[in-house]
């Protein structure tokens, strides 16, 4: 026992310790997709989106977060809402159903790199620390056999729930997650071949050197994105859930948080599979042009980007709030100035925060200059730069994935449904093969050009 | 007759489907994009807050139309209560306190729960008693019986709310052609 | 207006038929009639004012026009004053162009001081003249002059609020008849009505010319017993029903073909209801019954029907008072139907000789009046004697009041019609099945609610012996009311709920009506032989 924790610095265990907490990244991303989706989809269709409830401030009114109020009241009463079963279900799956899902969103993340591989001095001593969780080979595969477990839930919960629709549900779910797990394990066999590892990380270092994953095997981006979007069972492959002919296909007994944890297990997934695609074909945390060594380097200044980005951002935010509100007073809204007062928050919050990002950034810029020394050749820095280049890293891969979360919604607002045996059409006679001829192409060419 | 309606088969680009639906992702995204940053250009209204402009022609919640002396011009027919196809009029009459009109409502109830607002019953009344001209569309009530709106509820509007050539509006109390109206209706009775 | 009029001749069965030329072609009809009612047998309606089947012809509304042709070329005559006679060639408006016009012509006449407040009037759906007025084609020369200018009683003029001159809206005649002036067409069926059939003539016409009205004499109003079929037999909407004015539109009631059982003539009624309440009472024509004519004390019973109602008891309670008496006294009531009596028998059947049978009432019987009463106030008198119930030994009842233990009166108010009857509260278990909360049943040990007459089907003998049935009007106020004969036939032990099989229960107990199923008796009656 000693020699275990003997066996690394302090130091080591407390940053291992504090990456579990990327154990709820995915989670996280609940929080934003869900407004995303919803306003989103409202927006895509000309309407508003959910923006009713609100809180109140002392001297701000109502305060809407521009629907984000809804949507957390939304799942609030979910929350509170009274679990049931239906007469004469199997209540111990019927109950387990649900947390499958969402339990393997909370695995899943272990072998996600989030940052590029940490060294840095700390006293004496040089401390090396990965940027996931599990450190493993075999870590897109483990990736892979986890989630694909979400499916049990749903079958499962097609099982236990005694309802033909659920029962339906449930089987198209398992002849979902075949079909198009294969298309998802070949399309991808391509990059890995190119990279010539399981291992995320490695990936992303290939991509880091070379070229994005997007640019050397476009085909399979595609035909990857399409399976990842099926196994998600959103729209337009919502053949699981199948409102027009299941009512709601494997949850159509699901009430309350039990529902709950189907949706947010759904969410979660999207979320994982948007920070796969942007770690496979995106080169993860890595930005283009820009190594890891140069943001090493150049600590102080890349924050100071980072926080005029963000300047840019708010600015830019702060201009969208500006025009509403000039446009709200012109117009004849009975609640106009509870709006504007709502608003006014909003103004003081961006502008502080952007001045303090300002000060920020200009700070950094100014006095973080970095200290190293040389080993094996190599420049290690400290422990703040090894941090700051961190943070540079997950803030870059969560935007890329974020993007991704958008482009999920952003097809399932605009694709009409394909019908079932069009689903399985897809899968089996055009992603598989187009697929497999990628890597039979792809092989060809690592065997002419590589080594 | 058997209309037959040719459409044009699709080229191969179209049938590829992948290149139509990054078309439609692009016809969503810009309308997504207006929703963020043309926020005030959405068609749809925030509803308590902005009403939209309702013409006076539109099926609203019913009125009934005043004499000048204030009482209803209803004469009691059941025009109404016959044409409605949702039988939700009720009316009770009774003899008229004024000898020159025979017949006068005592009860005059619409359930507008039941009520289908079809404007039957407007067209019915032979004597233009019944209107549903009030622009009212959002009515609330706590219990089913409170939507049962009594004879003085549909009597108790305001003539300034209507246009000034709606002789018939004006001529109520309080309307602009009331005078001039209740000198011609006070005639002497005999 | 002294002159006599002859009763028109109605056809009957036994008429013998002649040919005559209607429109250019042969047809049968009944030789002993005048043309209207000829034309009615064969299907022809023609259009009238005045003339009532039940009243004498006067012939002055010249509505009924028709074209005959003659010695002189055709002409116009009245077809209601003229009799058949056969090879008489007639035209109607199928045919002939100029009787279509003439009868327009009346009809426009007559609506020239008509006023057009048909949504208002209560006639309106049952009006003749709106009737005749849509079938010539409703497109009037007259019907834009929307005010009449009023000519009748100068009484009553006034000038309205559109300045014009009208009058007698609401003339007060009597105590139950509200007359509307302007609406008057003077065809005088009322004067008729009152002078020929209820045998006073407090009605007259007074003026001449269009100035012409129907008023009292001075001094006098209108209150006879049978002054409300005044306001049947008025074609438009000149006399109302104070009962009824303004209660209902006539085209929104219902109507249940029923007997009124409060008379032994048993006199035949529309019931009229909606939403489960009777709104009036209407004659309902049959020759041989009461014609067109109904009493006010029948026609303005139904003012009664939901008031005081009892309520209905679980028929347990019932079951276990009546087993356990020892000596049973049956009293059966006026409005008794045969089903009831029928009944009654099988619970006197089950019960054995510890029941004993009793029937009849306490109210005198009085001379019949000839238009729609018999005076007999026992309804059902002649299906009480063909059922062999006692219809006529209530005395005997007071006088064995201490051998009885259990009283069961169906419909029979006995403390209410004699209250000599007070004694019978000595008797420890007394059963009233009743409709009503009357005497007795305050005086009951437990009172048993059940359906009233108008809300049961059944079947009753008037003093004629013609068998005639009642229909059930939805009226019940109370769902759980089953009618009496129902509840009999549960405590003796036979479970009926249909009216056919009572029925049957009623031939095995007749054995001459046997031959007749119920749905076969016609809705004017069925004239028995040999019944009783």
């Amino acid at each position: 026992m000693i020699e275990i924790i003997q066996s690394k610095h302090w130091i080591e265990w407390l940053i291992n310790i504090a990456k579990f907490a990327f154990a709820f990244v995915p989670v996280l991303f609940i929080l934003l997709l869900i407004p995303l989706e919803r306003r989103g989809a409202g927006f895509i269709q000309d309407r508003q989106g959910p923006n009713r409830s609100y809180f109140r401030l002392p001297y701000f009114g109502k305060i809407r977060l521009f629907g984000w109020v809804h949507n957390a009241s939304d799942g609030l009463k979910l929350f509170f809402k009274e679990n049931y079963a239906p007469h004469g279900v199997n209540k111990l799956l019927f109950l387990l159903a649900p947390a499958i899902p969402f339990a393997v969103v909370l695995i899943a993340p272990a072998v996600i790199p989030w940052f590029a591989p940490m060294v840095f001095t700390f006293g004496e001593e040089v401390i090396r620390i990965s940027g996931q969780n599990v450190n493993t080979d075999v870590g897109l595969l483990l990736l892979f056999a986890i989630s694909a477990l979400s499916a049990y839930g749903a079958v499962l919960a097609g099982w236990a729930s005694k309802s033909k629709y659920s029962l339906l549900g449930g089987l198209r779910t398992t002849a979902m997650i075949i079909s198009y797990e294969v298309c998802l394990g070949i399309s991808i066999m391509g990059i890995l071949l190119l990279a010539g590892s399981f291992r995320l990380d490695q990936i992303i270092a290939w991509q880091d050197a070379h070229v994005w994953g997007v640019v050397a095997q476009p085909v399979a981006f595609f035909c990857f994105l399409i399976a990842m979007i099926a196994e998600t069972g959103r729209a337009p492959f919502d053949v699981a859930e199948g409102e027009p002919e299941l009512v709601a296909g494997f949850h159509t007994e699901y009430g309350a948080m039990q529902f709950g944890l189907f949706y947010m297990g759904e969410y979660s997934h999207i979320g994982i599979n948007s920070i796969l695609v942007s770690i496979l074909f995106f080169g993860g945390y890595s930005i283009p042009f820009v190594s890891t060594s140069t943001i090493q380097s150049n600590v102080g200044i890349s924050l100071g980007v980072l926080a005029f980005v963000f300047v840019f951002a708010i600015l830019a935010f702060l201009h969208l709030l500006y025009r509403y509100s000039r446009y709200l007073k012109k117009s004849s809204y009975a609640n106009k100035s509870a709006i504007l007062r709502e608003y006014s928050l909003y103004k003081i919050v961006g502008w502080a925060a952007a001045a303090l990002l300002l000060a920020a950034g200009v700070i950094s810029i100014m006095y973080f200059k970095p200290a190293y020394t040389l080993i094996d050749g190599q420049a290690v820095y400290g422990i703040g730069v090894a941090l700051g280049t961190a943070f540079i890293q997950i803030l870059v891969l969560l935007a890329k994935a974020v993007f991704f979360c958008w482009v999920w919604i952003w097809i399932r607002w605009t694709l009409p449904r394909f019908r079932y045996d069009h689903v399985m059409n897809l899968g089996w006679k055009v992603i598989l093969n187009v697929a497999i001829v990628n890597l039979v192409i792809t092989a060809f060419i690592v065997k002419l050009i590589g080594d | 007759m058997v209309r037959q309606v040719k459409q044009k088969p699709m080229n191969w680009i179209e049938k590829l489907y992948i290149f139509e639906a990054f078309r439609g992702l692009y016809v969503t995204l810009k309308h997504a994009l207006r929703g963020v940053f043309r926020y005030e250009t959405l068609p749809t209204v925030p509803y308590p807050e902005q009403k939209p402009e309702i013409n006076h022609a539109y099926r609203a919640k019913h009125r009934l139309m005043l004499r000048p002396d204030g009482s209803p011009r209803c004469v009691a027919c059941q025009m109404c209560a016959t044409a409605c196809p949702a039988k939700c009029i009720y009316i009770e009459a009774s003899t008229s306190a004024d000898g020159r009109i025979e017949k006068s409502i005592q009860r005059f109830d619409i359930d507008h729960l039941v009520c289908v607002f079809c404007g039957l019953c407007v067209e019915a009344c032979p004597v233009d008693a019944i209107r549903m001209d009030t622009r009212e569309t959002s009515y609330v009530h706590r219990d089913r019986q409170s939507f049962i709106t009594s004879m003085e509820e549909l009597m108790d509007w305001d003539p300034k709310d209507y246009p000034e050539d709606d002789f018939q509006s004006q001529v109520a109390p309080g309307g602009k052609r009331n005078k001039e109206a209740l000198d011609s209706w006070g005639l002497k009775v005999n | 207006m002294s002159n006599y009029y002859d009763m028109p001749k109605l056809p009957t069965a036994e008429s013998p038929k002649v040919a005559i030329f209607v429109d250019g072609q042969e047809t049968f009809v009944p030789g002993d009639t005048n043309l209207l009612e000829a034309l009615k047998a064969v299907g022809i309606e023609t259009p009238s004012i005045c003339y009532h089947p039940f009243l004498p012809v006067s012939g002055n509304c010249r509505q009924c026009l028709v074209e005959q042709e003659g010695p002189r070329g055709r002409s116009l005559i009245i077809s209601c004053f003229t009799p058949v006679s056969p090879g008489m060639k007639v035209f109607t408006p199928k045919t002939s162009l100029r009787v279509k016009n003439a009868r327009k012509a009346t009809n426009e006449f007559m609506l020239v001081n008509h006023p057009l407040d048909c949504p208002i009037c209560d006639k309106a759906g049952e009006c003749s003249l709106q009737a005749n007025y849509m079938e010539s084609g409703h497109d009037s020369r007259l019907r834009e002059n929307i005010g009449k200018h009023y000519h009748g009683s100068p009484d009553h003029a006034f000038i309205d609020s559109k300045g014009q001159t009208r009058g007698g809206k609401q003339v007060v005649l009597g105590p139950r008849v509200t007359l509307d002036e302007e609406r008057c067409v003077q065809c005088d069926r009322c004067v008729r009505f009152m002078r020929f059939v209820a045998g006073d003539e407090q009605l007259q016409l007074a003026s001449r010319g269009d100035s012409t009205y129907i008023t009292t004499f001075p001094g006098q109003e209108l209150d006879h017993e049978y002054d409300l079929c005044v306001t049947d037999v008025c074609p438009v909407g000149a006399l109302t029903a104070n009962n009824f004015r303004f209660q209902q539109r006539v085209w929104m009631l219902s109507r249940t073909p029923s007997v009124s059982m409060d008379d032994s003539l048993g006199a035949n009624l529309w019931i009229d209801h909606n939403h489960g309440k009777i709104w009036r009472l209407m004659p309902r024509c049959n020759p041989e019954v009461n014609r067109s004519w109904i009493s006010n004390t029948s026609r303005l019973a139904y003012l009664n029907f939901d008031k005081d109602r009892l309520e209905a008891a679980p028929i347990e309670t019932l079951q276990s008072t009546v087993f356990a008496a020892k000596k049973v006294a049956i009293v059966a009531g006026g409005a008794c139907t045969l089903e009831d009596l029928a009944a009654i028998k099988a619970l006197q059947e089950s019960l054995g000789a510890k029941a004993e049978l009793f029937g009849g009432t306490s109210i005198p019987v009085v001379e019949p009046d000839g238009i729609s009463k018999s005076g007999d106030p026992l309804a059902n008198r002649a299906g009480f004697k063909a059922m062999q119930v006692p219809d006529a030994n209530l005395q005997e009842l007071l006088q064995k009041i201490s051998d009885f233990d259990t009283l069961i009166t169906i419909h029979s108010d006995l403390i209410g019609e004699d209250p000599t009857f007070e004694k019978l509260k000595q008797i420890p278990n007394r059963i009233v099945l009743s409709a009503f909360k009357d005497c007795t049943a305050n005086a009951a040990t437990l009172a048993f609610g059940v359906k009233h007459w108008t809300e049961v089907s059944g079947s009753m003998i008037n003093s004629l012996q013609i068998l005639q049935k009642l229909n059930a009007a939805p009226t019940a106020p109370n769902g759980d009311l089953k009618p009496a004969y129902q509840v009999l036939f549960a405590l003796a032990g036979i479970e009926i709920t249909e009216v056919s099989a009572a029925w049957k229960q009623v031939q095995d107990r007749i054995p001459t009506l046997k031959a007749y199923q119920r749905d076969s008796i016609l809705s004017t009656g069925l004239k028995l032989e040999g019944v009783v």
